[in-house]
């Protein structure tokens, strides 16, 4: 118990990861599951970036007047790339809603399957 | 029904992930492997090998630029994504909704206006130097990509667009993958390997441009992609 | 380095070749197909001199921007890597097939898009096969998973985008539960690098890198469409044009299958805990896919849908000899991945051909098109003799190994279960062939269509004979893996 509460950030990001799967599974709308899709993302990346925390680590910026401990630049720079892939996903995904919506007038996934 | 029973599976699945981060090395510690390993040569030795007094940027640009080459990739994969299922067969049948059937408030319109050139100075500053302080071409370029994105909003994509024609946007558009390639094949060239900066001897002068070079065509690319993302789910054209 | 750059021309050329692509093909679409061709012309090239490389002088590394791992980000040539070889051929064939297809299945504007999104599909799965660094492997997966979702959905023909949006789904939720995983290795390890991870996992808590191999598992699995995991494939490979369910078919899920090699290359050199319990799964899923992915197949008259659920049933064997966890059992799988690329392209490519010329789908539209099309079809069906695993053919060889795995490894159970999947395949491409070649036609006028342009001829003849000569010269590839995994079960420093 005591170890969980040392890493609540990474158990913050377990039951994110969990929420956003529970809204891809259980909601029908397609915004709603790429919603809990998002959630998801960000929960994975939240635990990458608690795997970098440094307690009072300062912004990793050598020059005049840094002085350490530093936070850990690595979780930060493999985030970034994440983000994009997350916005690409995103993009992607709403312009196929856009076509789906343009096509069959509706979003809800009961309402899709039928029309297979 | 189905609720409960997905409620219940991920319960279920939640225990052995709580047992497994109860288990990792406790978060802010400064003995985490993550902090003892790697992470130390970067930071002593970054700025001394790569220029960059931002470690974040030695990082992304230098020590794993490859990791960065492919994430402009991904992106640009993003844009031919949403082209090739967003547009329609005939480019001649426009279909143009009115110009905002609502009309657009003054107040935005003019808070728009005069916060534009700042913006655009702020993005730029960030963008070419990244490399010594928070920021960098990404950071720069969604901020003129948001920009572009505000003022189609509030004048109309079609005024917007003359600011980027289409055959400007098309060079503009794959500008991160190039630049990329450019200064990768430079630095394979003179240095010995792909994405090479020297490190140190006659070419060091050449490190801090390249870093630029690169942040300008990341942020260049970044701005014209989200942009034209836009564009292309508005219905006016990538 | 002089002759050491290919690993470069390798990676960068198709990512370059597609970013220039719709500023190439701007104001004639029709020459996007040509460039591309020529791009991946060149990638193919560079393959095949790497290859060389890892035959004549066994494994070998790149490392970018001159940082060795772990500072840097490592490109590792080795003879799991060798799948570069028929990414290549295939890429390079369907793209071949696509010069023609895409004029008439396509619009026009969507054209360019679609070879630069090959195109990156492609660069993308090179990028996979060979990095050495796991969320570098992150990075090429999302590449060549977000095109494969947008070049599902580029014919926007009927329920395309809703296919493509499952795939997206499906395949997000994986590549999600792969990153975390590796976030899990980083958070023990602090490295990202292949090698050095498998080193440094030793001393670290079992439980919870238990857990990363789960989600790594799940993840892979999706993109393998493994069953239960398959739903998203069916739909998405009937729906894409013809050369992209030819690549995704043969290639896309064999990615999920060659990141399960690298895990357990991980795995078995960190020897951190039993492998027994995972090893066992997969092989009752692989089992459980063979069987119900042939009895799906056996149910469907779309001739795509049906070539669909056959690659669940072949990804069931993969899965099945990897599981086996014994040397021919994993020499069988590996080699399954070769042949079935080979086998579904041609299948694939045939069938799109089929499609193209007589505009229908049904296998009882399609009756006595054999004599229409008789080249088409004969490669069609040396491409199902070979997927039976009929001898001399392709299919015969890997079966036939993972089948002396399941011996070697004790379970005779899953022989038994091989060989009623075979059986099975048998029957429904015996349903195919017979359709096509003996029932009178549904339709007098499919009589007349003749063969399809050149261009999609050459493809699919050059497949059909790779699948008859891979079945006698199949000792080439065997020779090429056996080293490989002989290497990847001895424990180190044993």
């Amino acid at each position: 118990m005591r170890a969980l509460w040392t890493n609540i950030d990474y158990v913050a990001s377990v039951i994110l990861f969990l929420i956003g799967l529970y809204a891809i599974m259980v909601k029908g709308n397609l915004i709603k599951k790429l919603m809990g899709l998002n959630i998801m993302e960000t929960a994975v990346f939240a635990f990458v970036m608690s795997a970098g925390i440094v307690t009072d680590g300062d912004a990793p910026i050598m020059g005049a007047g840094a002085k350490p401990p530093f936070a850990n630049p690595l979780p930060q720079g493999l985030i970034l790339t994440g983000i994009v892939v997350a916005l690409s996903t995103s993009a992607l995904a709403l312009s196929l809603i856009i076509r789906i919506y343009r096509q069959y007038g509706t979003i809800e996934s009961d309402d899709l399957w039928g029309v297979e | 029904m189905r609720r409960a029973l997905t409620l219940a599976l991920l319960i279920l699945a939640s225990v052995p992930l709580l047992y497994a981060v109860s288990l990792l090395p406790p978060v802010g510690s400064e003995d985490n492997p993550t902090y003892t390993y790697v992470v130390p040569h970067y930071l002593e030795e970054g700025p001394e090998e790569t220029g960059c007094e931002n470690i974040v940027t030695a990082v992304i640009l230098n020590y794993r630029g490859f990791d960065t080459g492919g994430e402009v990739t991904v992106i640009f994969t993003a844009l031919m994504a949403v082209f090739g299922v967003l547009l329609i067969p005939r480019p001649a049948e426009k279909v143009r909704q009115p110009e905002s059937a609502v009309p657009v408030s003054p107040v935005t319109l003019f808070i728009v206006r005069t916060l534009a050139p700042f913006i655009v100075v702020f993005s730029v500053y960030q963008i070419i130097n990244g490399h010594s302080t928070p920021g960098g071409g990404f950071q720069g370029g969604t901020i003129i990509g948001a920009l572009l994105i505000a003022a189609s909003l509030v004048m109309g994509s079609e005024r917007t667009q003359r600011l980027l024609p289409e055959g400007v946007r098309r060079w503009l558009q794959p500008a991160a993958v190039l630049m990329f390639a450019v200064v990768g094949v430079t630095g394979m060239l003179l240095f010995g390997e792909y994405l090479s900066y020297p490190i140190e001897g006659e070419y060091l002068f050449l490190r801090v441009p390249f870093l630029t070079l690169v942040e300008i065509g990341i942020g260049v690319g970044g701005a014209a992609i989200v942009a034209s993302i836009f564009w292309a789910m508005e219905g006016s054209d990538g | 380095m002089g002759g050491g750059q290919w690993p470069v021309v390798l990676i960068i050329t198709p990512l370059i070749g597609a970013a220039l692509t719709p500023i190439l093909a701007r104001r004639r679409p029709q020459i996007a197909g040509y460039w591309a061709l020529f791009v991946f012309s060149i990638v193919t090239l560079a393959a095949g001199v790497l290859m060389y490389r890892v035959s004549t002088q066994g494994p070998f590394s790149y490392y970018m921007g001159g940082w060795r791992p772990p500072l840097g980000i490592e490109l590792r040539f080795d003879e799991f890597s060798a799948s570069i070889g028929v990414i290549c051929l295939i890429g390079w064939l369907s793209l071949m097939f696509s010069l023609a297809y895409a004029k008439h299945a396509l619009p026009e504007r969507r054209i360019p898009y679609y070879f630069a999104l090959v195109l990156l599909c492609l660069g993308g799965m090179n990028g996979f096969a060979v990095t050495g660094d796991i969320f570098n492997l992150f990075v090429f997966l999302e590449i060549l998973s977000l095109s494969g979702y947008a070049l599902v959905a580029i014919t926007g023909e009927r329920i395309a985008e809703l296919a493509a949006f499952k795939y997206l789904v499906m395949g997000a939720i994986s590549s999600l539960s792969i990153l975390l995983a590796v976030g899990f290795m980083y958070a023990l390890t602090g490295t990202l690098n292949m090698t050095d991870l498998a080193m440094r996992l030793r001393d670290v808590e079992p439980f919870p890198v238990a857990v990363a191999v789960g989600a790594l598992t799940l993840g892979f699995s999706v993109k393998a469409a493994l069953l239960p995991l398959h739903i998203w494939l069916p739909d998405a490979h009937s729906i894409a044009p013809s050369p992209v369910s030819a690549i995704l078919s043969g290639l896309v899920v064999k990615i999920g299958v060659l990141g399960m090699l690298r895990m357990y290359q991980i795995l078995y050199k960190a020897q951190i805990f039993d492998l027994s319990a995972l090893n066992t799964t997969l092989m009752w899923l692989g089992a459980i896919s063979i069987v119900l992915g042939a009895l799906f197949a056996m149910v469907q008259e779309d001739i795509k849908m049906m070539l669909a659920y056959s690659t669940i049933s072949n990804i069931g064997y993969i899965f099945m000899g990897l599981g086996l966890a014994s040397k021919y059992g994993i020499i069988g799988a590996s080699v399954h991945i070769f042949n079935h690329a080979l086998i579904k392209a041609t299948l694939f490519l045939g069938a799109g051909a089929l499609i193209h010329q007589t505009g229908y789908r049904n296998l009882e539209d399609l009756r006595g098109v054999g004599k229409a099309m008789p080249i088409t079809s004969a490669a069609i069906a040396i491409g199902a003799i070979s997927i039976v695993g009929i001898p001399p053919t392709a299919g015969f060889l890997c079966k036939w190994y993972i089948a002396l795995g399941a011996i070697e490894a004790g379970r005779l159970f899953f022989a038994v279960t091989l060989l009623f999947g075979a059986l099975f395949i048998f029957v429904y491409y015996i349903r195919m062939l017979n359709a096509f070649y003996f029932m009178p036609p549904a339709h007098p006028e499919i009589l007349d269509v003749g063969e399809a342009p050149v261009t999609m001829l050459i493809p699919i003849v050059v497949l059909a004979m790779l699948c008859l000569l891979m079945g006698i010269f199949g000792r080439i590839p065997l020779s090429f893996i056996e080293p490989a995994v002989t290497n990847m079960l001895a424990p180190i420093g044993g």
